[in-house]
C-alpha cells in the first residue's frame, strides 16, 4: 500500500510538471534577458536573471493597446450577442419535451463540427460586400458560432433546474412571459447566465481562424501574436502572450464548476 | 406541436435562424462554389488543380495528425483521470494545474511550443543538453514536424478529454472495482476488465469532441510549421490568401475536408453502435 501511494505522489508531481512546464518556459523568455533566452544554443532552465525591460518595449506604443483594446471590444460583444440568442433558446429548450429539444439542441451542437475555414472564407466574401470585413461586429457575429452551442447547453441546464412552481406561481399572478423571465428565472439563474457570458468571452479571446480570415490586418491580439511571430518579433511575441494568458487562467480557475466534463458531454451523451 | 410547445419553440428560433445563415447557407455556397467555374459552369477544375499542389500529402497529413494527437490525448488523459479519482494531499491543487492549459490561448500554446522547439536555443533541447545528448533538429522531416504539432495540441487539449473520462470514471460503481479485487483481479486488469468497458460511452464522447477538432486545426500548425509539411486547413488558408479573390481551389480544400469530418463521425457512430 505504502508503494502505491508514493507512485501516486510521483505521478501527480509528474503529471502537474508537465501541465505546468510550457506556461514556466514562457515566463522565463518573458521576463529574462534574451542572452539567457532566444540567443543562446541551449537556454539554461532555471532563471538567470530578471528583468522587465521585454514587456516594458513590447507593451508601450499603439502595437499592443490597439488589438488589445480589439479583443475586448471583440469578446465582450461575442457575450453579448451570444446571451441574446442563448437565453431564449436555453429557456424554450428548457420548457419543451426531450422529443423536441433533444433533435435541436444536436443541431446546435453540430454547428461546431463546421470547420472554420469552410464557413468563413464564404463569410468573408460576403462581409466585404456587406461591409461588416475588418469590424469588430463582423468577427463577433462570426465567433458566437463559436459559443452560441455551449452557452445554449449551459442555460438550459441553468433553467431547467428552476423550479416551475416558481413560475406557475407568477403566471397565476398575471406575469406574462417577459415579466417572468425578467422577475422570476432571470434572476434565479444569474450564475449560470454568468458562466455562460464568460465563457463565450473567454472563447471569443482566445478565437484564431474567424480572426484572421475576417479582420487580418488589424485585428485581435491572437492574430498579432502570430504576425509578430512570424516576422521574428519574438519577444514581443512572448510579453504579448504572457499578457494576454493571465487574464483567462484567471477566468479558467474561477470558472471550474461549469468546464467539467459532465457539462461538456452532457449533451452529446444520447447523441453519441 | 401543442400551443404551448409552439411558444417555447419560437424561443429557439433566433438561434436557428442564426445558425442558418451563418453556417448552413455558407457551408452549401463553400461547397457550391468549389464546383462552379466564375463563368458559370459546373467543372471539376479546382478538385484537379488541388492534385497538383499537394492535396495527397495534406490529407495524409491531417490523417496522421488527428489519430496520432487522439492516441496521445486518451493516454495522458487516462492517467490523469485515473489519478484524480484516487484520494490523496494535494489533489485539489492538481485537478486545478491540470485545467491550466484550457485557459492559454491555442496561438499562446503555439508561441510556446515553437519556442520549446526551436532548433538551435530550444528548450527541449536544453533538456536533451542536461542528459548530455545531443540537440535534435525538430523539424528534421515530415514525421517530426507533425509530431511536434501533435505533441503540442495534446498539452493543449488533454485536459478536456481528462476532464470527460474523469466524469465517465466517478460515474462508475464502487461495488464492481470491489467485486473484481475480490475475485482476485490486480490493478491492471480492473483497469482493463472494468474501468475500460465501462467508459466506452465517454471515450466516444471525447474522440467526437476531440476528433472533429483535430481536424479542423489550424493556429497550432500554422505557427508550428507553416504549410510545410501542409494539412487540410492549413493548405486552404494558403490557396485563400494566394489565391484570393478567386477562392475557387481554396474552398475545394475545405469541401474535401468537411467531406473527412462527416465520415470520421459516421465511423465513430457505427463503431459505437455495435
Amino acid at each position: 500500500m505504502r508503494a502505491s501511494r508514493a507512485l501516486i505522489y510521483v505521478a501527480a508531481g509528474l503529471l502537474s510538471a508537465l501541465f505546468l512546464f510550457p506556461l514556466y518556459i514562457l515566463i522565463l523568455i518573458a521576463f529574462q534577458p534574451p542572452k539567457y533566452t532566444l540567443i543562446s544554443t541551449y537556454p539554461p532552465l532555471v532563471p538567470k536573471e530578471l528583468t522587465l525591460a521585454n514587456l516594458v518595449a513590447a507593451l508601450s506604443g499603439t502595437a499592443f493597446i490597439d488589438p488589445f483594446l480589439k479583443s475586448v471590444e471583440t469578446a465582450t460583444l461575442v457575450g453579448l450577442i451570444t446571451l441574446a440568442l442563448a437565453i431564449p433558446a436555453g429557456y424554450g429548450l428548457s420548457r419543451l419535451p426531450s422529443r423536441l429539444s433533444y433533435p435541436v439542441l444536436v443541431l446546435i451542437l453540430l454547428t461546431n463540427i463546421m470547420p472554420g475555414v469552410i464557413i468563413g472564407i464564404p463569410i468573408a466574401v460576403q462581409f466585404i460586400r456587406a461591409g461588416l470585413y475588418e469590424t469588430v461586429v463582423g468577427l463577433a457575429l462570426a465567433q458566437t458560432l463559436v459559443t452560441l452551442p455551449l452557452a445554449t447547453l449551459i442555460l438550459q441546464g441553468t433553467f431547467s433546474a428552476v423550479p416551475r412552481d416558481l413560475e406557475h406561481q407568477a403566471m397565476i399572478d398575471g406575469a406574462n412571459l417577459f415579466n417572468r423571465l425578467r422577475y422570476v428565472l432571470l434572476p434565479n439563474s444569474a450564475p449560470g447566465i454568468a458562466a455562460a457570458y464568460l465563457i463565450s468571452w473567454m472563447f471569443s479571446w482566445d478565437e484564431f481562424t474567424y480572426a484572421i480570415l475576417l479582420m487580418p490586418y488589424h485585428s485581435t491580439l491572437p492574430v498579432t501574436i502570430y504576425t509578430d511571430i512570424t516576422r521574428g518579433n519574438l519577444l514581443a511575441g512572448a510579453a504579448f502572450s504572457v499578457v494576454f494568458t493571465v487574464p483567462v487562467i484567471i477566468l479558467t480557475y474561477g470558472l471550474q464548476r461549469y468546464l467539467k466534463g459532465q457539462y461538456i458531454s452532457g449533451g452529446l451523451k444520447g447523441a453519441a | 406541436m401543442r400551443r404551448d410547445e409552439l411558444r417555447f419553440f419560437l424561443l429557439v428560433v433566433p438561434a436557428l435562424a442564426y445558425i442558418a445563415f451563418f453556417v448552413v447557407y455558407p457551408a452549401f455556397r463553400a461547397v457550391y462554389s468549389s464546383f462552379v467555374l466564375p463563368n458559370g459552369r459546373f467543372s471539376l477544375y479546382y478538385y484537379r488543380f488541388l492534385e497538383s499542389v499537394g492535396l495527397g500529402e495534406a490529407v495524409v497529413d491531417t490523417i496522421i495528425v488527428t489519430v496520432g494527437a487522439l492516441v496521445v490525448q486518451l493516454a495522458l488523459a487516462l492517467a490523469v483521470a485515473s489519478l484524480l479519482t484516487k484520494e490523496f494531499k494535494g489533489k485539489r491543487a492538481v485537478s486545478t494545474i491540470m485545467i491550466t492549459p484550457m485557459g492559454v490561448a491555442t496561438v499562446v500554446a503555439a508561441v510556446t511550443f515553437s519556442f520549446i522547439f526551436e532548433v538551435t536555443g530550444g528548450y527541449a533541447n536544453s533538456i536533451l543538453h542536461l542528459f548530455g545528448l545531443r540537440g535534435i533538429n525538430w523539424y528534421a522531416n515530415d514525421a517530426m514536424s507533425l509530431l511536434v504539432v501533435i505533441l503540442s495540441d495534446a498539452w493543449k487539449n488533454t485536459p478536456i478529454v481528462a476532464l470527460i473520462l474523469l466524469a465517465g470514471m466517478t460515474a462508475i460503481p464502487q461495488d464492481l472495482y470491489y467485486a473484481a479485487a475480490v475475485d482476485g483481479a490486480g490493478p491492471i486488469r480492473r483497469f482493463f476488465y472494468v474501468t475500460l468497458p465501462n467508459l466506452r460511452e465517454f471515450i466516444a464522447i471525447a474522440l467526437i469532441i476531440r476528433g472533429v477538432q483535430e481536424f479542423n486545426i489550424f493556429a497550432l500548425p500554422l505557427i508550428l510549421i507553416g504549410y510545410h509539411p501542409p494539412l487540410l486547413t492549413t493548405l486552404t488558408y494558403e490557396l485563400y490568401t494566394t489565391s484570393f479573390p478567386a477562392v475557387g481551389p481554396s474552398l475545394a480544400a475545405a469541401t474535401i475536408l468537411l467531406v473527412f469530418i462527416l465520415a470520421f463521425l459516421v465511423l465513430i457512430l457505427r463503431v459505437r453502435g455495435r
